[in-house]
């Protein structure tokens, strides 16, 4: 094991271009974290093809989108506590207890605590990324078509059993993208499918068009359906620093709370608001012995807070490593990568070392820049919360055009955007998520390439697929999630969708 | 993003069932589809079509457990609201139409506009925000960025 690919990598981040681009990031990703309109996926499917456009290269824009997403982390603390609104999905256990704390006059305290909380977290996540993605990539050397495949069974087990409340929507939400992955010319046997003779259907549905339909325009319908709820904002924020005894009592909630949500984190297909719930609800289980959480407790603020920075983090292992996303927004990131034609897998570490070790080279910066952003300058990012939603949505419309028309400059492009939009937003109105999809449209065309060269290999012979010890491996882990739920007792099962209240397609 | 609309188990049993019927449609014409897929030849013992099936297969399963347990929905929107929200896609395929005739700026301009007044923002108010909307994003992505905007072919562009 070698970490010449992080040095490597901090050659890269540091380069002042580099460094702008992460600091421009996180500046973005604050605010998109803190407005309760716009989520992390949102943020990066607009961000994602402009960058593109500009020609940056893809480093900077890994760097840049990484930078939004682990900025969005901290942000999404500033509305749940001062709004009682969760700024993302990630953040809907911070408000449980910052929320109280800020109704009780201590909102800067709250939000200092949580920044430094966050700051932990994304540098335990971090840490571990450094150190997981080699040895995971090492492993990985050894998968072949069918280890592949049947990993891809893994990250929908594990999708289905901990994502959302309602395992059948999200694995028909996999499925319907791995539908739309099919879409397109059959590079093995040279057929057009499901084009419907449309020559702007020949290469597929492009994923750009695919994330802005089904973040942007539906999320700009949600967001005028549930406008107007009367939401006040705290403008008493109170002393602007934590306080050193809260800071200790809840440094073992931190770390705690960083542990859970990078575990969580590698884990394929499940994001920020399942880590944040499950850490909160632990540690609720171990420290909460006098009944104070959801009164405005430290380690219930510190706790999520910590969790779901260090998730972020995490997702990036099994992408860079797998090629399977850890994550909605991972997924999209992923999607980013194959705009610059970059296979992700195990060999991306020793191919393209520069983009993996800048990337995680920029999360460590990243780190730090968030921090002094969030410090010292969470007034200005609290102001951002009063722009009203007819100045800010139209902002997100136009960068919907504006992002599908700089990738292709194709006017179909956009309609098609639209459609999926309209059905993305019946499909939200059913109770559907919408990263299931993105998840297995990014994986569909991996699964089914290495399932026909696995079965290649063997003649048609299926076996294969159970042939080696680490496809049974992943089968067992496969089953083992998938009726994970089972064993946990009602109870338990009960308490955690109540907790996991909010919108989990958004991290 | 919380649970906007409570609405009743009964209008959520019947989006339910009424959404896993769509799918099931939806998996016997991806089926169907995919089953006539042509080609003229197969590197591979699966070709083309077998994939697809299978996931037909699996959306038909998937889709009559949904038939069975439809579990909850966040259900739609009434009347007045309804037509608003409605008219965003409608706004936006309008200004999509302006977008390569008109060009950038006088589509963007309907587009910020109209979703402006939607959101119920007062008329003056949404005026000026459309043509800050578009001086801004022209500036932005035209100038800064330099990324390829249509300047509308009736002038010429």
């Amino acid at each position: 094991m070698s970490f010449d690919y992080l040095w490597q990598g901090f050659a890269v981040a540091l380069t002042w271009q580099n460094l702008l681009i992460g600091f421009i990031g996180c500046f973005i990703g604050t605010l998109v974290g803190a407005l309760p309109a716009i989520g992390p996926i949102n943020g990066i499917a607009l961000l994602m093809p402009i960058a593109y456009s500009m020609g940056l290269p893809a480093e900077s824009t890994m760097i840049l989108l990484a930078a939004v997403y682990c900025g969005a982390e901290y942000g999404g603390r500033i509305s749940s506590i001062l709004l009682n609104v969760p700024g993302d999905a990630g953040a809907v256990m911070t408000a449980m207890d910052g929320y109280p704390m800020a109704k009780q006059g201590r909102a800067g305290e709250a939000l200092a605590l949580s920044g430094i909380s966050s700051f932990v977290g994304g540098l335990i996540g971090t840490i571990g990324l450094a150190l997981f993605a080699p040895v995971l990539s090492g492993l990985a050397i050894g998968f072949g078509p069918a280890e592949y495949f049947v990993l891809m069974i893994f990250a929908f087990a594990t999708l289905g059993s901990m994502v959302g409340s309602q395992p059948v929507k999200t694995l028909i939400g996999c499925v319907l993208g791995l539908m739309l992955a099919t879409v397109g010319l059959d590079a093995t046997s040279g057929a057009y499918r499901f084009t419907f003779a449309e020559p702007e259907l020949g290469d597929g549905i492009e994923f750009v068009v695919l994330v802005i339909g089904l973040f942007s325009i539906s999320e700009a319908m949600i967001i005028l359906e549930h406008q107007g709820k009367g939401v006040t904002v705290i403008r008493e924020l109170g002393r602007m620093t934590a306080r050193w005894a809260d800071l200790v009592r809840s440094t073992g909630a931190t770390i705690r709370g960083s542990l859970i949500g990078f575990v969580i984190g590698v884990l394929p297909g499940t994001g920020a608001s399942v880590s944040s719930a499950v850490s909160y609800t632990t540690e609720k289980r171990i420290s909460d012995s006098e009944g104070t959480f959801g009164k405005g407790d430290v380690r219930g603020l510190a706790s999520p807070e910590a969790a779901n920075n260090a998730t972020a983090c995490g997702c990036f292992v099994p992408m860079l490593t797998l090629g399977v996303p850890g994550s909605g927004t991972t997924a999209v990131m992923l999607g980013a990568l194959m705009l610059y034609n970059i296979q992700p897998g195990p060999m991306l570490l020793t191919e393209r070392p520069e983009v993996v070790g800048g990337l995680v080279a920029s999360l460590f910066v990243g780190n730090f820049i968030l921090l002094a952003l969030n410090l010292p300058l969470v007034n200005i990012f609290a102001r951002v919360l009063t722009v009203p939603n007819w100045l800010l949505v139209p902002g997100i419309l136009v960068l919907s055009v504006i992002g599908v028309y700089s990738t292709n400059a194709s006017v179909f492009s956009i309609f098609l955007m639209l459609g999926i939009g309209f059905v993305g937003w019946l499909l939200r109105k059913a109770g559907f998520d919408m990263a299931p999809i993105i998840l297995g449209f990014v994986l569909g065309r991996v699964m089914e390439v290495n399932l026909r060269n696995a079965l290649a290999i063997s003649g048609g012979d299926i076996s294969i697929l159970f042939g080696s010890t680490i496809s049974i491996v992943l089968w067992i882990m496969a089953a083992g999630v998938a009726f994970l739920p089972l064993f946990l007792s009602r109870r338990a099962k009960r308490r955690m969708r109540a907790m996991t209240v909010a919108d989990p397609a958004l991290d | 993003m919380s649970e906007a609309h409570s609405i009743s188990p009964r209008t959520a049993r019947l989006i339910g069932r009424v959404s896993a019927i769509i799918l099931l449609l939806l998996a016997l014409a991806y089926g169907l589809g995919g089953s006539v897929i042509e080609y003229a030849f197969a590197s591979d013992p699966l070709g083309p079509r077998v994939f697809p099936i299978a996931l037909a297969v699996v959306l038909g399963g998937l889709g009559i457990l949904y038939f069975l347990s439809p579990g909850t929905a966040e259900g739609f929107p009434h009347g007045a609201l309804l037509a608003r929200v409605l008219a965003i896609p409608a706004l936006l395929a309008i200004s999509v139409l302006l977008f390569e005739p008109l060009g950038f700026a006088v589509s963007i301009f309907t587009l910020t506009l109209g979703t402006a007044l939607i959101f119920g923002a007062p008329p003056v108010k949404a005026l000026i925000g459309a043509v800050g909307h578009a001086v801004l994003w022209w500036f932005v992505f035209g100038y800064v960025l330099e990324v390829y905007l249509p300047a509308g072919t009736v002038f010429g562009g």
